[in-house]
């Protein structure tokens, strides 16, 4: 006979595993929050491996314009701007997907992740990136991190599941 | 759908007094059956929180259903006719957004459909990272179906839980494909990244510290007498409905038949892999529940085989790291991470179809890709498995009572979006 069906027939095995149940509820009453990040207090570290913002650097690209080619989203386009020789790919946020297809594809590692990705802009327009000076090629950081917000690593832990220290 | 035409003039009496007006929820008296009673229609969702992206229309005669017509559709997004505007690589982010939590399984048959057609096989290293990101997947898909069904039953500890254990799945997949959900990490040729440093042992406390948990959640909520009076025997599927209606995944196992797609297309690392496919008798809510949970347990075997047995090696196919120049190569050793050649956006398989189907947590997915030669596909066909799924609604509640519907419900770990597509 399966458990469940010892449950279904038999009370006192009823009784037993509700026993069981409440049991393991009141365990975990009194065990301390544990995957809760305190943002922006703490800020999660995201490590190097992470598709966060994606930046330009001017200076290595080639404009070959195989990232606005890729993109399967048309986030981003190559864009010319007064003044300027050569065309540069900007980004769109609004159509973003970070897929990560333009940082894979770019023959000279002329665009990279960022492990930031806690942005947000006061209009539409600011949600385009063009490949100006302090835009597209701008370092990204947490705006939580810039205001004093505690970096915390993520762990992974046998009893907790995931644990966040403060570094 | 309602089917306007059964209901006479004389019965369809419409929004009569006594109607409840809650948002979501409503019902309307459709006449009488012999005995006097009234027979009512309860509409459920789009907008009701247990519903999904879907509607119930739920035929009640007192407490016993009728019939219940799941109304679907509602997140329909043209998946399959955009893939034919897209080139075969950017239709892998399109398709992953069919089944959100579980993005690796489904976009597995997709890449190796047209791997086919271009002639490419993946490395074997590949091959066990992809198996690798599936598993991590399919658990963490189960724990995500795990909390709606605690939830649909107001058990909000499983739902808090299993989200919450959730997080520990999502966050492996993280540090292996740097994205949380999309991750975009099975493509034409093998994968993007390689397994970081340190990540089996992160893998291996992940799986110890889910293994206990999974204890747990027997106590608290698989075995908890309140859960077995409201799932056992109920909606029982049996073994012949369950082939002869085309159901796939953990429901068909549920019911006695042993069938993954795993074993039968032998695709990825699984041939060489020693794990077995939970199948059950019983057929009813309790033993898709139970099959559910037995699937976790062997996709941690799984994972902990792929990573014991992680073969070194290239893994993106030579064909195409060949394409890029030797100092990428160089660099794609140092990091790890893939490096696409240009030629890579407009790949051209040559004209012809092709069929492949892999196990998703939720079943089995079909896709049937035909080309044309040209860069992009002349018609890609998905059949999801929360598609196959989605005619159980009305075949396990006839006659069920109310209250059974959303045990039922979350039994069948039905995933709207991925059965619109």
């Amino acid at each position: 006979m399966s458990i469940a069906d010892r449950i279904r027939r038999n009370p006192l095995y009823s009784l037993k595993m509700h026993a069981a149940a409440i049991a393991t509820g009141l365990r975990y009453l009194f065990a301390k929050p544990r995957m809760t990040v305190r943002y922006p207090e703490y800020v999660i570290d995201l490590g190097r491996n992470y598709r966060g913002m994606i930046r330009l650097h001017k200076d290595k690209c080639i404009s070959c314009s195989l990232c606005a080619q890729v993109c399967p989203a048309s986030a981003m386009k190559m864009y010319k701007l007064p003044g300027e020789k050569k065309m540069y790919p900007g980004i769109n946020y609004q159509r973003c997907i970070f897929c990560g297809f333009c940082v894979d594809i770019c023959p000279v590692n002329a665009l990279e992740h960022t492990p930031v990705h806690d942005i947000a802009e006061e209009d539409m327009e600011g949600m385009i990136y063009l490949p100006l000076p302090g835009r597209f090629d701008r370092e990204w950081k947490s705006p939580a991190e810039e205001e004093g917000g505690r970096k915390v690593k993520v762990e992974f832990d046998e009893e907790e599941g995931l644990k966040h220290e403060p570094e | 759908m309602t089917s306007q035409g059964s209901r006479s003039s004389e019965t369809d009496m419409g929004y009569g007094p006594g109607t409840i007006k809650e948002p979501g929820f409503r019902y309307r008296p459709m006449g009488r059956d012999a005995e006097g009673m009234e027979l009512y229609e309860i509409f459920i969702g789009p907008q009701h929180p247990a519903s999904g992206h879907m509607r119930i229309v739920v035929r009640l005669d007192g407490d016993i259903i009728v019939n219940a017509d799941p109304d679907i559709g509602y997140v329909h997004r043209t998946m399959e006719k955009l893939s034919e505007t897209r080139e075969y690589l950017k239709s892998i982010p399109l398709f992953e957004r069919a089944t959100i939590i579980d993005s690796a399984n489904i976009t597995w048959p997709y890449v190796r459909a047209v791997e086919q057609m271009l002639g490419v096989e993946a490395p074997l290293r590949a091959k066990y990272l992809r198996t690798l990101l599936a598993e991590i997947n399919r658990i963490s898909s189960h724990l995500y179906g795990f909390g709606l069904t605690g939830i649909f039953i107001n058990h909000s500890t499983m739902y808090m839980w299993s989200f919450g254990d959730r997080e520990i799945w999502v966050q492996l997949a993280e540090e292996l494909t740097g994205a949380r959900l999309t991750h975009t990490y099975i493509i034409p040729g093998g994968v993007r990244r390689d397994l970081p440093q340190g990540f089996k042992e992160k893998a291996l406390k992940a799986i110890r510290y889910m293994e206990r948990r999974l204890e747990d959640y027997m106590k608290i909520f698989v075995y908890n007498p309140v859960t077995v009076a409201r799932f056992r025997e109920v909606g029982v599927l049996t073994k012949n409905d369950a082939s002869r209606l085309g159901i796939v995944g953990p429901n068909l196992r549920a019911s006695g038949v042993h069938y993954d797609a795993r074993i039968a297309e032998k695709y990825g690392a699984y041939p060489e892999l020693d794990f077995e496919i939970p199948v059950m008798e019983e057929g009813d809510s309790l033993a898709r529940l139970l099959v559910r949970i037995e699937e976790i347990k062997q996709s941690m075997r799984i994972i902990k085989q792929v990573l014991d047995k992680m073969p070194q090696g290239p893994f993106f196919a030579d064909k195409y790291m060949r394409l890029i120049p030797p100092a990428l190569r160089k660099h794609v050793a140092e990091t790890g991470r893939i490096k696409l050649p240009g030629a890579f956006i407009r790949l051209k398989p040559p004209a012809g179809e092709a069929v492949a189907r892999g196990e998703m947590g939720h079943g089995e997915v079909f896709y049937h890709i035909v080309s044309t030669g040209d860069t992009k596909p002349y018609r890609v066909r998905i059949i999801t498995p929360a598609f196959r799924n989605v005619v159980l609604f009305r075949h396990l509640t006839r006659g069920a009572r109310f209250m059974d519907l959303p045990v039922i419900y979350g039994s069948i770990d039905y995933f709207p979006p991925e059965g619109d597509r």
